[in-house]
């Protein structure tokens, strides 16, 4: 049982990296979500709030690490250019450059087409919005229950991270299933 | 209003809209690299700046998305600095820059804006 070095990073990038990212959003969402005076005493909200700033803080910097070490550690591997006179529309020969493999084929280009197209840029955008959000926590820290606005936008914005890092992971899943990049 | 017992907005309203500006410099420079060989050859900073290796014209878009979202914030965090700012409305325009951000991304959209333009490959 071994790995190569590309699917170990395969395997950082998209399994580790985005498991954590999973749970960083799903705890920070219920922390944000709960973070109302009318529900929590002084005390319950100065034992949240440390784990609140971490938690925000953990999704940022995961975020930042999986669009980095995707864009520019496994994405070359995938766009890696065939040797020339190889036939570009024989997959059988086209299967260490996942993405000449899928476009060799109508069944399968649209995986690159609209999957990676989305997947490569859509995924930037996570690292923005959760940093904001990363931010806005550190800034307010405990006074975040008294900012039901702000808290609100957060909520948002964490959503909208979620929606773009997903987006990018399950294409990613469904294209590493087709064509893989180890 | 701000409560009183709690810090100026400014600086998260200042942070949010920075955050849509990254988003929409992204869309747009995906928008521009399709339009025109040139944008897409610039774009290239791995091979210019040695950004990456094999990258490609992603390289460029993300850099620069990401220093127009730094530029931005500093710049938007030094106007804000200390002020209790209308949130309701910065967190809108917030919104329709990472939506817009969002809507460029998605190829059916980026490709329809592609087939407007004459040069398009």
């Amino acid at each position: 049982m071994e790995f190569s070095e590309r699917e170990l990073w395969t395997v950082l990038h998209g399994l580790v990296l985005g498991t954590l990212f999973l749970l960083a959003f799903s705890g920070g969402l219920a922390g944000l979500y709960s973070l109302k005076a009318n529900l929590l005493t002084e005390e319950g909200v100065a034992e949240r709030t440390p784990r609140l700033v971490y938690g925000s803080v953990v999704l940022a910097v995961v975020a930042w690490l999986t669009v980095i070490s995707g864009t520019f550690i496994v994405y070359p591997w995938y766009r890696a250019k065939p040797p020339e006179g190889l036939d570009l529309k024989d997959q059988s020969v086209l299967g260490d450059f996942p993405r000449y493999w899928l476009l060799a084929s109508d069944k399968t280009a649209e995986w690159h087409k609209f999957g990676m197209e989305w997947k490569e840029h859509v995924a930037w955008i996570a690292p923005y919005l959760a940093t904001a959000v990363a931010f806005a926590v550190i800034y307010y820290g405990a006074q975040l229950v008294r900012r039901g606005e702000i808290r609100r936008a957060l909520m948002i914005f964490f959503t909208l991270a979620f929606l773009a890092a997903g987006a990018a992971g399950l294409f990613g899943a469904f294209i590493t299933k087709a064509a893989a990049v180890a | 209003m701000q409560d009183m017992q709690t810090k100026p907005n400014g600086p998260v309203a200042a942070a949010f809209v920075a955050a849509g500006v990254g988003a929409l410099v992204l869309g747009i420079f995906l928008v521009l690299n399709e339009i025109s060989p040139d944008i897409n050859n610039f774009l290239k900073f791995d091979a210019s700046y040695g950004l990456g290796k094999g990258v490609g014209p992603l390289s460029g878009k993300v850099a620069l998305a990401t220093i127009a979202y730094v530029v931005s914030w500093v710049v938007l965090h030094m106007y804000a600095r200390g002020k209790e700012v209308n949130f309701s409305r910065w967190f809108a325009a917030a919104l329709i820059l990472v939506l817009a951000g969002f809507a460029l991304t998605f190829p059916p959209i980026f490709e329809f804006i592609v087939g407007l333009f004459p040069k398009a490959a």
